[in-house]
Parts: C-alpha cells; sequence; structure tokens
C-alpha cells in the first residue's frame, strides 16, 4: 500500500504518532510538560466516549421502551439517577439503595456461576482419569493432581506448615511459582505485542517501513 | 572501591535499557526474520470449530476488550471474522466496552465483506454496548431481548431477523469472546455452564491461565498476538500477527538475554562478597 | 439470583430476569460518576490555580465538553470521528503499551534466582517465553514442547488451586456481603 496521500488519513496518522512519542518522552527522558498534556487528553476522551456511549445505551434500552408503554422502567432509571448523590456527602446515603441493589444482584449471580465453574468443575477435571492414556497422560494426570492438591493445602489448611505439612505445603509453593512463572511469560508477550504495536505505526509514519 | 563490571551492569541507568528495548523492537520491522510459525492446538481447536459451521449456525462475538489492547487482539480478531465470513455463519456482535465502536471499525475495515456480502439484520447484526458486567452477561444467556431492545443505530429487535431467531445462549452455535479481563469467566458460568453453549476465546496472552477450563469448559483459546499469527496461518491469509511476531522473537530473546546476564551479574557479585 | 438457578419457577424466573435488566441501567448510570468526581477535583484545581496543574485540569473539562456535546449531536461529525480514531486510540494503545518498558526493567533487576522458587518461577517464565516466541523452535526443537507442556500440564495444578480459592473467597465474601457484614462497597466500616 503507497504511503497515504489523503489529508485526513495523514494528518490523523501523524497525530497518532507525535502523540505517542509524547507520551513515551516520559520514560525515555523525564516527565515534561508533553506527557502531562497527553495523560489530561487521555482522561478527556475516554470520559467523553463513555458519556456518549452509555446515552446511547440507555436511549435504545431503557428510554425507548418507556417511550412505548412500558412503566417498569421508570424504576431503574430513578434507581440509576440516585447513583448521582454518591459524591456529594450530604446525600451520599441516597445512592446506597441503587448501590445495594446492584451489588446485590453482581454477588447473588457470580457465587451461583463461581460454585459448579470454578470449584466443582475444576476438582471434576483434576480427578477425572485420562481417556486414552499413554505414559506421558498417566504422569500428566498424577502431576497436575498432586501440583493441585498441594498447592490448595498451601492456601487452605490454616494448620501451621510444620511437620507433616511442610512437605506438601512447599510442593504447593513451587507449584504455584511454576503458574506464576507461566503468567509471567504471557505477561511478557503481552507487553511486547502492545509495544511492537506502537514501534511499527511510528516506522510505518516516518515512512522508514512500507504503509500497510 | 571501584563497582566490578557486574555491578555496573546490573545497576545501568534504566533509561538505557528502554532504548535498547525500543531500538530492538523497531530492527525486525525494518529487516524480518520471517520465522515460521507453528500451530498450537487450542488455537487448531478454535479453528476446527468455526471451520464446522455454515450458514445455518450463528456465532456470538463479544468485545470485551478496549482499542488499548488492539496490538495483542486485532490480529486475531481480523482472522477469525474473516473465517466466519467465509464460512456464512450468521454474526450477532455485542460487547462491554465504550469504546467498541471504533474497534468494529476496524474489523469492518479489514474484512469490508460485512458490509458487502453480508445483509445487516439478516446475515449480522450489532447490538451496541451493555454496561454491568457479570450482571449483563447472565441476563443475556437467559433472555437477550429483555436486555436488548434495539440494536446499536436504534432499529427495534422487531425488525432485526437474525435477533428475532436469538433469544437466548441456547441458540447461539459458538460464542467467540475477545476479552482482556474476566468477561470469559462469565461466559463459562452462565453461558457454557448454564446453558451448555460453546464458548472460544480470543484474549490477550495474559488470559492463558484459561487453559484450565480448555478443554472441559473451552473450546478453544487463542493466546494473544502468537494465536492471531497462528489463526493466520490456518486461514491462509498472512496479516499483522505474521508481522509482529519477529518483533515478539528479537524482545523475547532481549528478555532471556537480560534475565541471564542479571543472574550472573548476581552470582558474580555474591561470590565476591 | 440463587432462588432461580436451583428451582425452575417461572414467576421467580421473569423476576430474576427483570431484576437483572434493571442492574444493568442502574450500572449504565454509574459511568456518568466518573465525570462528577474527576470534574470536582479539576475544578478545585482551576479555582485555586495550581501551579503546573490548572490549564490542564482547564484543557481537560473544556475538550471534555466538546468532545461530548459533538458526541451526542453526531458521532460521525468528522471532529469526533477523527479525535477518536486517532488520538484515542493512539493515546489508549500507548498508555498501556508503557508497562512493556517497565516489565523490562523489572525482569532486569528484579529477576534473580536467590531461591528455589524464584528459580522455578524464572525457569518456567523462561520456557513460556520460549514456546511464544518461534525463535524459541530455531534455538532447540525442544523448547516449544517444554514449553508448551509448562502451558498446557505444568501450570494447569497451580492454576487450577488460584481458580478455585478465588471462588472460595468469593463465595465467602458474597455471603458476607448478603449478610450485611461488608459494608465497603457503599463507603460503610
Amino acid at each position: 500500500m503507497p504511503y497515504p496521500t489523503d489529508p485526513l488519513i495523514l494528518s490523523g496518522a501523524w497525530a497518532s504518532v507525535i502523540l505517542t512519542l509524547m507520551v513515551y518522552s516520559y520514560v525515555l527522558y523525564k516527565e515534561n510538560l508533553a506527557y502531562r498534556f497527553t495523560e489530561h487528553t487521555y482522561i478527556s476522551t475516554s470520559l467523553a466516549i463513555s458519556v456518549v456511549v452509555a446515552s446511547q445505551t440507555l436511549t435504545n434500552n431503557a428510554f425507548l421502551p418507556l417511550s412505548k408503554g412500558d412503566i417498569s422502567y421508570v424504576i431503574p432509571i430513578i434507581l440509576g439517577l440516585l447513583l448521582f448523590t454518591l459524591p456529594f456527602r450530604q446525600v451520599r446515603w441516597i445512592s446506597r439503595y441503587p448501590l445495594a441493589f446492584v451489588v446485590g444482584v453482581g454477588t447473588g449471580l457470580a457465587m451461583r456461576g463461581a460454585v459448579h465453574a470454578q470449584m466443582v468443575a475444576q476438582v471434576l477435571t483434576a480427578i477425572t482419569l485420562p481417556k486414552a492414556p499413554q505414559p506421558i497422560d498417566w504422569f500428566n494426570f498424577f502431576f497436575s493432581l498432586i501440583a493441585f492438591l498441594t498447592s490448595t493445602s498451601y492456601f487452605i489448611f490454616t494448620r501451621e506448615h510444620t511437620g507433616f505439612m511442610a512437605i506438601p505445603t512447599k510442593i504447593g509453593r513451587y507449584m504455584i511459582m511454576l503458574a506464576l512463572g507461566s503468567y509471567f511469560g504471557n505477561t511478557i508477550l503481552f507487553r511486547m505485542a502492545m509495544l511492537s504495536g506502537r514501534v511499527e505505526e511510528i516506522l510505518k509514519v516516518f515512512g522508514i517501513i512500507p504503509w500497510r | 572501591m571501584s563497582k566490578s563490571i557486574w555491578s555496573k551492569i546490573t545497576e545501568v541507568d534504566r533509561r538505557v535499557l528502554y532504548w535498547v528495548m525500543f531500538i530492538a523492537l523497531a530492527i525486525p520491522f525494518i529487516s524480518p526474520l520471517g520465522m515460521p510459525v507453528p500451530v498450537t492446538e487450542m488455537t487448531k481447536a478454535v479453528y476446527d470449530k468455526v471451520e464446522s459451521l455454515g450458514p445455518k449456525n450463528i456465532a456470538l462475538f463479544s468485545i470485551a476488550g478496549g482499542v488499548s489492547a488492539w496490538p495483542e487482539i486485532a490480529p486475531s480478531m481480523v482472522a477469525v471474522m474473516r473465517h466466519l465470513v467465509k464460512k456464512e455463519v450468521k454474526i450477532v456482535v455485542w460487547g462491554f466496552f465504550t469504546d467498541q465502536d471504533i474497534t468494529l471499525d476496524m474489523i469492518t475495515s479489514n474484512v469490508p465483506e460485512l458490509k458487502t456480502k453480508y445483509k445487516y439484520g439478516e446475515d449480522w447484526v450489532y447490538m451496541g454496548y451493555l454496561a454491568g458486567g457479570e450482571t449483563a452477561v447472565a441476563a443475556l444467556a437467559s433472555d437477550v431481548h429483555s436486555v436488548f431492545k434495539a440494536d446499536k443505530y436504534g432499529t427495534p429487535v422487531e425488525k432485526l431477523p437474525l435477533i428475532q431467531r436469538v433469544k437466548s445462549a441456547k441458540d447461539i452455535d459458538l460464542v467467540l469472546t475477545v476479552d482482556t479481563g474476566s468477561y470469559i469467566l462469565y461466559y463459562v458460568r452462565h453461558w457454557n455452564v448454564g446453558k451448555g453453549t460453546p464458548v472460544a476465546e480470543i484474549g490477550i496472552a495474559m488470559q492463558a491461565d484459561m487453559v484450565v477450563y480448555y478443554p472441559t469448559n473451552l473450546v478453544g483459546l487463542m493466546i494473544g498476538v502468537r494465536g492471531g499469527a497462528e489463526y493466520e496461518k490456518l486461514i491462509g491469509r498472512l496479516g499483522d500477527g505474521t508481522v509482529r511476531m519477529d518483533a515478539i522473537n528479537i524482545s523475547h530473546l532481549l528478555f532471556i538475554i537480560a534475565i541471564a546476564l542479571a543472574n550472573v551479574g548476581y552470582i558474580a557479585t555474591r561470590r565476591k562478597k | 439470583m440463587m432462588f432461580e438457578y436451583f428451582f425452575a419457577v417461572k414467576e421467580i424466573a421473569a423476576l430474576s430476569s427483570a431484576i437483572q435488566k434493571w442492574a444493568i441501567i442502574i450500572s449504565t448510570f454509574a459511568l456518568g460518576l466518573g465525570i462528577i468526581t474527576t470534574f470536582r477535583i479539576h475544578i478545585a484545581h482551576v479555582k485555586r490555580r495550581s501551579k503546573g496543574q490548572w490549564f490542564f485540569s482547564a484543557w481537560l473539562m473544556g475538550f471534555f465538553v466538546l468532545l461530548t456535546l459533538i458526541g451526542l449531536w453526531n458521532t460521525k461529525f468528522i471532529v469526533y470521528d477523527w479525535t477518536f480514531k486517532n488520538v484515542y486510540v493512539a493515546l489508549s494503545t500507548t498508555l498501556y503499551a508503557i508497562t512493556g518498558f517497565y516489565i523490562f526493567t523489572a525482569a532486569y533487576r528484579a529477576f534473580r534466582a536467590r531461591s528455589i522458587e524464584a528459580t522455578i518461577l524464572i525457569v518456567s517464565g523462561v520456557l513460556i517465553l520460549l514456546r511464544n516466541a518461534p525463535i524459541g523452535e530455531a534455538i532447540w526443537s525442544g523448547f516449544p514442547t517444554l514449553g508448551e507442556w509448562v502451558l498446557m500440564k505444568g501450570q494447569v495444578g497451580g492454576m487450577r488451586t488460584l481458580t478455585f480459592v478465588a471462588a472460595v473467597g468469593l463465595v465467602v465474601f458474597g455471603i458476607r456481603t448478603l449478610l450485611g457484614m461488608e459494608r465497603g462497597y457503599y463507603g460503610g466500616e
């Protein structure tokens, strides 16, 4: 793809790169006004998009059905408006009602879902024997099971990690480190992919690499 | 007392490290390595599931990731959408991030068939944004029409034939959730465990801990830009994911060198003491 | 919510569905709360003429008001569309990516094999790095296999524990919240 000549695309691309360099000036040099400017610009744009999208969503999914005669929507609209008393100390107590409503619903849903998916299903998967077992499958099965049991013993059991508890909890700690090390490795992939995306953009706009 | 070389190496100014990383990431874009990307089991599983779908099936494309994660997940999103369109699967799109409109714009500009080949309302539909996190996902699993009264553009659901067919999770043949956080867990809890709907994740690399749900609750899991590169190879159309893997190669090598250097320095300085 | 999950009663299911719908609408209003708090802070800065800050605060509020008004009028208008596709996307991805630098210095400075646990963490992390980057296979064909094993089998036990324990914590916290013993969510002690 050739380097764009459309003023709108070009101005956007250059604005994007200049803002990127302004942000990275903080990291690659030191804190400065340019970085502070981009910080505040980001906050204002993300707040603006939140307001616009929220108003569109409320229009489509609350005010539209209300305008069609479904008066039950009055209740959540009023409760939602009551939320705006939260920042004001004298009337903050009013916001507890909509908050309690939302937290109650969320808690009920989370609890009912978590028990099966995160507890029962995980235990069942851990103790389910491999289907067409090769020696490596048996090794993996026992490794995962022992890792699960020992690391759970480290977290859950309140008895002091001495005596007969010393070895399983130590193994459990090692298994957790294995898992956290894996998480760290994946975090690096994530961060590097993000950074490489911006570096690619900078090179593209400066014309060092072809525009794709 | 003058510092040893190892002390100097381990105490180098962080800005030097930042510049080293910045330059190292730039090099592979200027001079690509072109290393092949092997396909892994979980990405293949997602591909096979999408490949098994057809024009009679409906897939849900849930955008639960923001614009900020584009470099990681955009290649995967575009590749999967291309595959869905190639298989002529019907697509319902909704999401939970306020900037998802921009994400969908990006996808449609890379997959123009959504606008040229697909008919809006019949072949695909965009329902818009929903707040509420797990509550929203759970509510949609039971009754989509009680939550969405109109699509993103204000068209009432009665006028959208595709969404008329989707009343609950049971009417969806595959959930593809583009995820940077907890929404995959919500879909597993309420759509898969609750209603039996197959769920697959297009996630950032940090979502790899979701592997505990594979294959019992998850069809498959695409991990970050690597998953995107693998999927591009599977659909036979290389893109941003493959290009970015070169930078990943160099950066990861740099990390390994840094960790090795730091540990050699640590051992050397510890021995001296 | 709990009753509806365990008992298939039509009326309860309908009520549950309505309550969930209401919670979604209330949550949508919550998006506006952040604006009030932000404005309170930045108006205070402008009033006080806080050194080195007040003009940024004024810019933040002014730009927000301008964009919001344009967006509420027409999201396809050129100023709004251009700002979000170029300014918001750039800043969003850049600010999120900045942590890439920090993780590099963290790996360089903090990842020392001081103990067995630290060594396991580093080895596991490095194997995953060599699995994720195709260069691992170029160095030695065994690295991707080992890395894949760590990802698919090795770490699963530990991760499963973290998942299980998180669920236990969620249930305990949920019961405490429903019994009124946890009041942090509305600012109580």
